[in-house]
């Protein structure tokens, strides 16, 4: 087995089983009769405006298939996004975007600025993440050592986004222009999932390479950071929670 | 990729291989009332929207006109109001009895039913399922699609069901025919080849012919 699925089962663990969404460039009833021909069901369908690009969620699917869709995802003949549990995660990610209709492939200073402000909030409490260019801006994600209750960890994201905005006052920066989105989303967990790492953006086909504080790293070096996020940048829950109350609660 | 241990890597798509026994049928009003209920039905202010009443009942305005959102802005205060007033819409929606009748006899007569919307079903999936099945209104598919012309082309669908005045318009220089419910909003659109029925049973008339 490619060792970059054994990477992404490990990052997926604990994650809906059986639910995904797939994006790919292919469509018609004989292609999805063969998605589904493992005894996976279809939630929904869409076609997306961007070229041919379809949409599949799915649901059921089996342990082999995922697999199969992940060695698809790593030779990017498809993209697999993947659904938070709903109580509970050992994973969490703020997802930051250009909140703009027109142009919003484009990495705008407020997304810089908001990007900075939410590593460094994370990094000086210890929570190192794992920052992926996601096409539209970037996703930051934490992984935690052992589950934590959703309810916790949309708190602390909230608690670490209106940080990361606070130096936006007074320097003339619209904070509406970033969308911050937070996975598990707990009014939406089974709603919205987040593509894994390892794959090229569907519309811009960007790789979705590794932002260190230094530089954004080729392919090989992102799978490479990876690897060794999984095995050696877990968070400890005695860490997470000295962060979670050093950060003010919110009214 | 090797079938079927690899589902999706080397599947050539169908283009435009046509089954005449598939159909594209739109919900909002075309199997529903959706506009009428989202222009009259009540939707309250609370301090839970969070936003001024004022406010409040300004966007609601503007939300049951169908007014498009000034600015560059994706997601606003306004869109997320939008979307909670749809999502109430889609669960109170009247379903059209000979449209019910109409899906069900596709049904018995083994067509396969596409049921194919502009709503963003992420959000609205759940109640989309939950108001046909409280309906007992037969489908084997939901999609989303903005551009269903190009939809029906590309899944080789010949018959699409919908109001929208553009795929009146183009359905016919793609070989998509298309049937719609006839309403006052139709009336200004240029020439097209798409048919208009007072009732379901004219369609399934058509499509038999």
């Amino acid at each position: 087995m490619d060792p970059r699925i054994s990477l992404l089962q490990e990052f997926s663990r604990g994650f809906i089983p059986g639910t995904a969404k797939v994006e790919t460039e292919q469509y018609g009833f004989p292609f999805l009769d063969r998605l589904l021909s493992d005894g996976a069901s279809l939630e929904y369908g869409e076609l997306t405006a961007t070229r041919l690009l379809h949409k599949y969620k799915l649901v059921n699917l089996s342990a082999r298939r995922m697999d199969e869709l992940l060695q698809l995802h790593i030779t990017k003949e498809c993209n697999v996004c993947r659904y938070f549990d709903a109580s509970a995660n050992n994973v969490f990610c703020f997802n930051l975007d250009n909140n703009h209709k027109t142009n919003n492939t484009a990495v705008i200073p407020e997304i810089t600025l908001a990007l900075r402000g939410l590593r460094d909030c994370l990094v000086d409490r210890g929570l190192m993440p794992l920052i992926v260019a996601s096409g539209r801006g970037y996703h930051v994600w934490c992984r935690l050592n052992e589950p934590v209750d959703n309810n916790r960890l949309y708190q602390f994201m909230l608690r670490a986004a209106v940080h990361a905005l606070l130096p936006f006052h007074g320097r003339g920066y619209d904070h509406k222009a970033v969308k911050f989105n937070f996975y598990p989303d707990i009014k939406a967990h089974n709603v919205v999932s987040l593509r894994l790492f390892g794959s090229d953006h569907a519309k811009n086909k960007v790789f979705s390479r590794v932002l260190t504080p230094d530089r954004l790293l080729g392919e090989a070096a992102s799978w490479d950071y990876f690897g060794d996020f999984l095995r050696n940048k877990a968070i400890p829950s005695a860490r997470f929670t000295a962060a979670f109350n050093a950060l003010p609660a919110l009214l | 990729m090797k079938e079927p241990a690899n589902p999706a890597g080397s599947i050539a798509p169908t283009v435009g291989v046509a089954d005449p026994r598939t159909i594209a049928i739109d919900l909002d009003d075309t199997l529903n009332n959706f506009t009428e209920t989202l222009r009259h039905a009540a939707y309250p202010f609370t301090p839970a929207d969070g936003l001024p009443e004022a406010t409040f009942h300004h966007y609601l305005e503007g939300i049951r006109q169908d007014a498009p959102e000034a600015g560059d802005l994706l997601s606003t205060e306004y869109s997320f109001l939008r979307y909670k007033v749809h999502a109430q819409c889609y669960r109170q929606a009247r379903a059209r009895a000979d449209g019910v009748a109409f899906m069900r006899w596709l049904r018995r007569n083994h067509w396969r039913i596409v049921i194919c919307t502009q709503r963003d079903l992420r959000r609205a999936h759940d109640d989309t399922r939950a108001w046909l099945a409280e309906r007992d209104i037969p489908f084997d598919y939901l999609f989303m699609a903005r551009n269903k012309i190009v939809f029906c082309k590309a899944w080789g669908i010949r018959h699409l069901v919908d109001d929208d005045g553009f795929n009146l318009a183009h359905g016919g220089r793609y070989d998509v025919n298309v049937y719609y419910p006839i309403m006052p909003k139709h009336q200004s659109l240029p020439a097209h080849t798409a048919r208009g029925f007072r009732t379901f049973e004219e369609v399934q008339r058509w499509i038999q012919g």
